[in-house]
């Protein structure tokens, strides 16, 4: 009985937060659509509508859901362990450059090896491109943040020259050359660019759902984010670990951007991202770094953005109605995301006593 | 001093300062009780007392920092009550903390008028002034610095004055000193004190709280001392020796009897500490060549006021510091800074910073227990959450463990049962040697027992135990051998069962010149290091 | 053509040399404000919907000011009061910013990606007497807008507050040791308030040359990362006022030639567009190395940020 109690308390407390979050993001949005001389029923039920009702709707809902699957999942595994990955849009565009030019390089490899091989170099491509902010971050003690931040256009940068000079295809374009048919993620639907991604995406939540709450490296990875010393006091070796994860992060970031490269665009165009990377930061947030939460957000956003093309049309406010309220949801989340998973090391504080100590700190 | 000076030093009804029963209560934790003091205009007062007697609290009380419960303070007569820090330096009282409050890279001058620059027009301060002005405060009390001098590259002593100079900027009248000479060399010390007299001497009241008994003596002309949040005696230094004081500072209490039967088979040392020296977090040198052995079967406790290197020394051992020089060896493995491997070396370490270090306040009790013992409850890759509950069902019934199952997270616990989560988490694994800081604080009364019979109980068993105390009661109660840590040094080596709480009680106040001791058998180490010699 | 270019130098800068000074008053606080592109694109749309709408520059850049301070309030009471971490909202800020001014363009102005109007008051030219028939030195100088003056001019008085104030002298303690400014009895988040609005003005300012300054348009995100390469300026230049302009200025030189360097040497543009990025995590770990050998080896383990 203390057991069901237990579960039960386990899984509505962390559903507060995103709950109170939404409401008051989606109460921000309804006074902003009355400023702008519409009802809010009307545009949030369009919303809904837009992104849910008929399958050509629902399948843009995840089309668009499945690039967040990644992102989400990338910043998750991070935040969960206390590291800031805030690059995980960088990461996406050089894993997606990476299967982007195996796509068409290695042509003449059946399908059978072709695709799952650009999948892993897709996934090399991120996982490289957070090494570095991990190494500086474990080795130098740099502020991986900070460094993140000044890597996405820098990949943006790379990626860009790459694809509009270096390697591009022939013709006036700011691509790389297409994708050979072998490389790519079949498509689901006639109506949107869904495909097997999808699939991918929502396998690889499972997977670290299961690895979260069953395997011992989860475990352990989960007690750093929450208490790097103690994690190091029971003889974790809390630096390899911290940069395996950012690895993997990133790794996961850079199949984000295969998904886009081999299963929508069919190549690796010039500038492709709408900002995929930030918006994992909101599901990653939004579902307190849960897998499963991450499926859940994703989804939602995924049918905001999805019904944000109806809402243009029906209504003429424009899609960015829906990036105004996923950033209203990262800015309240964050205010109590503080104590909720708080990142780096807790600051070795007073010992747990009753013996209080007058409020000083050292010079 | 002038006679005048000197007699209205010894005038009662020259007070300055009263504080008239005073109490504060933090919580359930009672820090103050009814705590009466008179302070002298212009004499050097010292507060004496252990860790936890409540002397930074009640001057913390008298800075406006913590807000009385009940009581009243008389400055020049008048009642006050202060509700912050800003109200206390208007009032003319100062306070130069343990722990400084500068600006690294900002120049003499700038640290010591930050508050209250002097202004030139348009919002702009005047440096030169504020040069002008050090310069002449130094001159006028006696406290060299050179106002343009970085503070970043000042040494520990001269940073001291600054703070000391910050003080006197805002004119303040009454001085605080919070255990000013734990991070000064003897030195500095000497220095130190002749600016404390001087300082009296231009009419400036000195409060200065120490443990330690030799400056205390040498400097102050009235002493008082706190223990368990009273103030027990106030003391003229002229008829008064060290071990009055120290009787007054460590009075024994009846409430602490451990069961220990007489001393089992002493076996081999599992811990050898051999000339260790280690630094702390900022720097300083913490421990200074200490040489230490624990033997299987027996306790060892080390008193000391914290702050005395201990917490270095425990975690050096623990393998969570790098020590400076010198070898540590558990079961003759010598150890790395590593905790993994002191584990594997046959060492239990339960710290003091629960939250911070041994504990993850925000994991239920049962990932808590299963820290470290991974490799039993897992199955391959695979977490067996059903072996890790079971086997933390078990400990928490074992130990008694209170506050709600193994679900509940570890932060919702009280002290005594978080204790005995570490308790149990370490010691469900073949430990020889096991390592217990500050067991008891923050436990209550009920836990502490329980606590210490399992300490008694490893130590019947075989295990060889180091308990760190700065609660003296508790170490008199435990150990079979009493090492006292003053400064980072050994400075006693006594069987508990040959010395009192009064001798323990002058070590600890840094009184060591006393007689040699001889080791009690021929195993253990030679703890007593030649007198220091201290000045003043 | 030297002197031509060194012209669109400077007033290419304008925006990055505001924002980098805005930047580093936070930053000299201890707050490190990424959120300037947000602060400048509201700017920027607030400084051409008023001016617009009233005809008015003054009006125009007003508004821009006062939308860039409340934005910042917003992000300061958010990390201040409601304890948000400032990178995440930060980012945050800057996205809702984005989506809000894009937002509204489309909403008010019906224009789906880019506002323009010849009846948007644009700034006159101002030639300097004198200055301007200077060799070399004159046409550089002479025959800027009112803003890019403004711009530069504040260096010095930025520098003065920051080393002869009080003002000053608190912010910088703050941004040291805040424990000390607070025992010393400066009110420590009041200093980091005025230092956020602060960065908000100078955004502003920023914001509204971005859009009114030159060409009277706005465009979505046309920030462009400025805020960002101001950041890295800031950064690399450790927030030292004359230093962290100078940075930002050639930031903007690279910018501005790597429009003009392709067309004649056909070095891509994203070259040259890489170099405040990669400078300032260069700088990182330089300041890394330097840190982990100065660090205490004896000190107790943490996995803190260095």
């Amino acid at each position: 009985m203390e057991n069901l109690r237990v579960l039960i308390k386990s899984l509505a407390l962390p559903l507060i937060a995103p709950v109170v979050a939404i409401a008051i993001a989606a109460v921000v949005g309804a006074i902003l659509i009355v400023l702008l001389g519409r009802s809010p029923l009307e545009v949030y039920q369009t919303l809904l509508e837009g992104g849910l009702s008929g399958w050509p709707n629902l399948s843009v809902t995840l089309q668009m859901t499945t690039p967040l699957l990644f992102t989400g999942l990338s910043v998750a595994i991070a935040f969960r362990a206390g590291l800031w990955n805030i690059g995980a849009e960088g990461q996406m565009l050089i894993g997606a450059l990476f299967a982007g030019v195996a796509g068409y390089a290695l042509a003449g490899l059946p399908t059978i090896v072709h695709l799952p091989l650009c999948i892993a170099l897709g996934f090399l491509g991120g996982l490289l491109w957070a090494s570095i902010p991990a190494l500086l971050r474990v080795y130098l003690g740099v502020n991986e943040l900070v460094v993140c931040l000044m890597l996405n256009p820098i990949a943006l940068l790379l990626t860009g020259y790459i694809s509009t000079k270096a390697l591009k295809a022939p013709g006036p374009t700011n691509k790389l050359p297409d994708v050979a048919q072998t490389a790519y993620l079949p498509s689901f639907s006639i109506y949107s660019q869904l495909n097997a991604g999808i699939i991918l995406g929502i396998a690889i939540c499972i997977f670290f759902l299961a690895f979260n709450a069953t395997t011992v490296r989860g475990f352990i990875w989960k007690l750093i984010g929450l208490n790097p010393r103690f994690a190091h006091y029971g003889g974790i070796d809390v630096k390899t670990n911290a940069l395996w994860i950012m690895l993997v992060s990133g790794g996961v970031a850079g199949l984000a951007g295969v998904e886009q490269v081999l299963g929508q665009y069919h190549a690796f165009y010039d500038n492709f991202s709408p900002g995929f990377g930030f918006d994992g930061i909101a599901v990653a947030m939004l579902a307190n770094s849960n897998p499963l939460g991450v499926i859940a957000a994703s989804f939602l956003f995924g049918t905001l953005n999805g019904g944000s093309a109806v809402l243009q049309m029906t209504t003429g406010l424009s899609k960015y109605f829906v990036q105004v309220l996923q950033f209203i949801v990262v800015l309240v989340l964050a205010a109590r995301f503080v104590w909720h998973r708080k990142p780096g090391a807790i600051k070795r504080k007073a010992p747990a006593t009753a013996q209080p100590q007058p409020v000083s700190q050292e010079v | 001093m002038s006679k005048v000076q000197t007699e209205a030093k010894s005038d009662p009804t020259n007070e300055i300062l009263v504080l008239d029963g005073i109490s504060k209560t933090f919580g359930e934790l009672v820090a103050i009780e009814n705590a009466s003091l008179s302070i002298r205009k212009g004499e050097i007062h010292a507060l004496v007392g252990e860790n936890g007697a409540g002397k930074s609290t009640l001057m913390n009380v008298l800075y406006g920092i913590h807000a009385r419960d009940s009581g009243e303070m008389r400055l020049r007569g008048q009642n006050v009550r202060f509700s912050g820090p800003s109200e206390a330096i208007r009032a003319g009282i100062g306070m130069v903390h343990q722990h400084f409050k500068l600006s690294p890279s900002f120049t003499v001058a700038e640290n010591i008028i930050l508050g209250s620059e002097p202004m030139k027009g348009a919002g702009r301060v005047d440096f030169a002034k504020a040069e002008a002005e050090t310069r002449e405060l130094s001159r006028r009390f006696d406290l060299e610095l050179d106002p343009k001098a970085v503070v970043a590259k000042l040494p520990v002593g001269l940073r001291q004055r600054v703070e000391i100079l910050k003080a006197l900027y805002r004119s303040a009248e009454i001085l605080i000193l919070d255990e000013p000479t734990a991070v000064l060399t003897p030195n500095e010390t000497r220095e130190l004190f002749n600016t404390m007299r001087s300082l009296a001497a231009s009419g400036c009241t000195i409060i200065f709280i120490s443990h330690k008994l030799r400056e205390v003596l040498a400097v102050s002309d009235r002493i008082s001392v706190m223990r368990r949040g009273r103030i027990m005696r106030t003391f003229d230094n002229e008829n008064v020796t060290a071990q009055d004081i120290a009787n007054e500072m460590v009075g024994r209490s009846v409430l602490l009897r451990v069961d220990k039967s007489a001393a089992r088979e002493i076996g081999q040392p599992v811990l050898e500490v051999n000339n260790l020296v280690a630094f702390g977090d900022r720097g300083e040198k913490a421990v200074d060549d200490l040489s230490l052995a624990v033997r299987a079967g027996e306790i060892v406790g080390i008193a000391g006021v914290q702050g005395n290197g201990q917490d270095e020394l425990v975690e050096c051992i623990a393998g969570i510091r790098t020590p400076g020089a010198g070898s540590i060896e558990i079961n003759g493995v010598a150890a790395s800074a590593d905790p993994r491997s002191a584990r594997e070396a046959g060492l239990a370490y339960i710290p003091v910073d629960r939250g911070g270090l041994g504990l993850s306040l925000q994991s239920p009790l049962w990932e808590n227990l299963s820290v470290g013992h991974l490799s039993e409850v897992s199955k391959g890759p695979f977490l067996s959450a059903r072996r890790a509950q079971e086997r933390a069902s078990k400990l928490i019934q074992a130990y008694d463990v209170r506050g709600g199952g193994m679900f509940a997270e570890a932060g919702s616990l009280s002290g005594g049962n978080q204790q005995k989560i570490q308790i149990a988490r370490e010691l469900s694994r073949e430990a020889t040697l096991i390592v217990a800081e500050q067991p008891s604080q923050g436990v209550d009364i009920g836990a502490i027992e329980s606590i210490h019979k399992v300490l008694v109980t490893m130590r019947n068993a075989g295990k060889a135990v180091l308990v760190v105390s700065a609660d003296l009661d508790e170490i008199m109660a435990l150990s079979d051998r009493i090492v006292v840590m003053y400064r980072g040094r050994v400075v006693g080596d006594l069987a508990s069962g040959d010395t009192s709480y009064e001798e323990i009680g002058r070590y600890m106040g840094g009184l060591h010149e006393d007689a040699y001791r001889d080791p009690a058998t021929p195993i253990s180490r030679p703890g007593l290091q030649p007198p220091h010699a201290i000045d003043g | 053509m030297i002197e031509e270019l060194a012209f669109s130098a400077l007033r290419i800068s304008v925006p990055l040399v505001l924002a980098a000074l805005g930047g580093l008053l936070t930053f000299q606080a201890g707050i490190l404000n990424i959120a300037l592109d947000g602060f400048m694109i509201v700017a920027a749309f607030a400084a051409v919907a008023f001016a617009y709408a009233t005809g008015s520059l003054t009006i125009g850049i007003l508004a821009a000011v006062i939308c860039s301070m409340l934005l910042a309030a917003l992000l300061v009471v958010f990390n201040l009061r409601f304890k948000a971490h400032i990178f995440i909202a930060g980012i945050a800020v800057t996205f809702i910013a984005y989506g809000l001014t894009a937002l509204l363009l489309e909403g008010i102005f019906g224009q789906d990606g880019m506002f323009t109007s010849s009846e948007i008051p644009t700034f006159p030219s101002i030639d300097i007497p004198v200055v301007k028939d200077i060799p070399f030195i004159g046409p550089v100088i002479s025959g800027h807008t009112l803003l890019v003056y403004v711009t530069y001019l504040a260096i010095p008085v930025v520098y003065w507050v920051l080393y002869k104030t009080r003002w000053g002298l608190r912010v910088r303690v703050v941004g040291e040791a805040e424990a000390a400014a607070a025992a010393a009895g400066v009110n420590v988040d009041r200093i980091k308030i005025e230092t956020m609005l602060a960065s908000g003005f100078f955004c502003g300012l920023a914001g509204a040359y971005l859009s009114l300054g030159y060409v009277s348009l706005f465009a979505k995100q046309m920030t462009n990362d400025r805020g960002l390469i101001a950041i890295a300026a800031i950064i690399f230049a450790k927030g030292n006022p004359y230093a962290t302009a100078l940075v930002a200025l050639l930031f903007g030189l690279a910018s501005a030639l790597s429009i003009r360097l392709p067309e004649v040497t056909g070095i891509a543009p994203q070259i040259l567009q890489l170099i405040p990025y990669v400078v300032t995590i260069l700088a990182l770990v330089v300041v890394g190395i330097r840190n982990a050998r100065a660090r205490n080896k004896h000190g107790s383990w943490n996995f803190d940020i260095a």
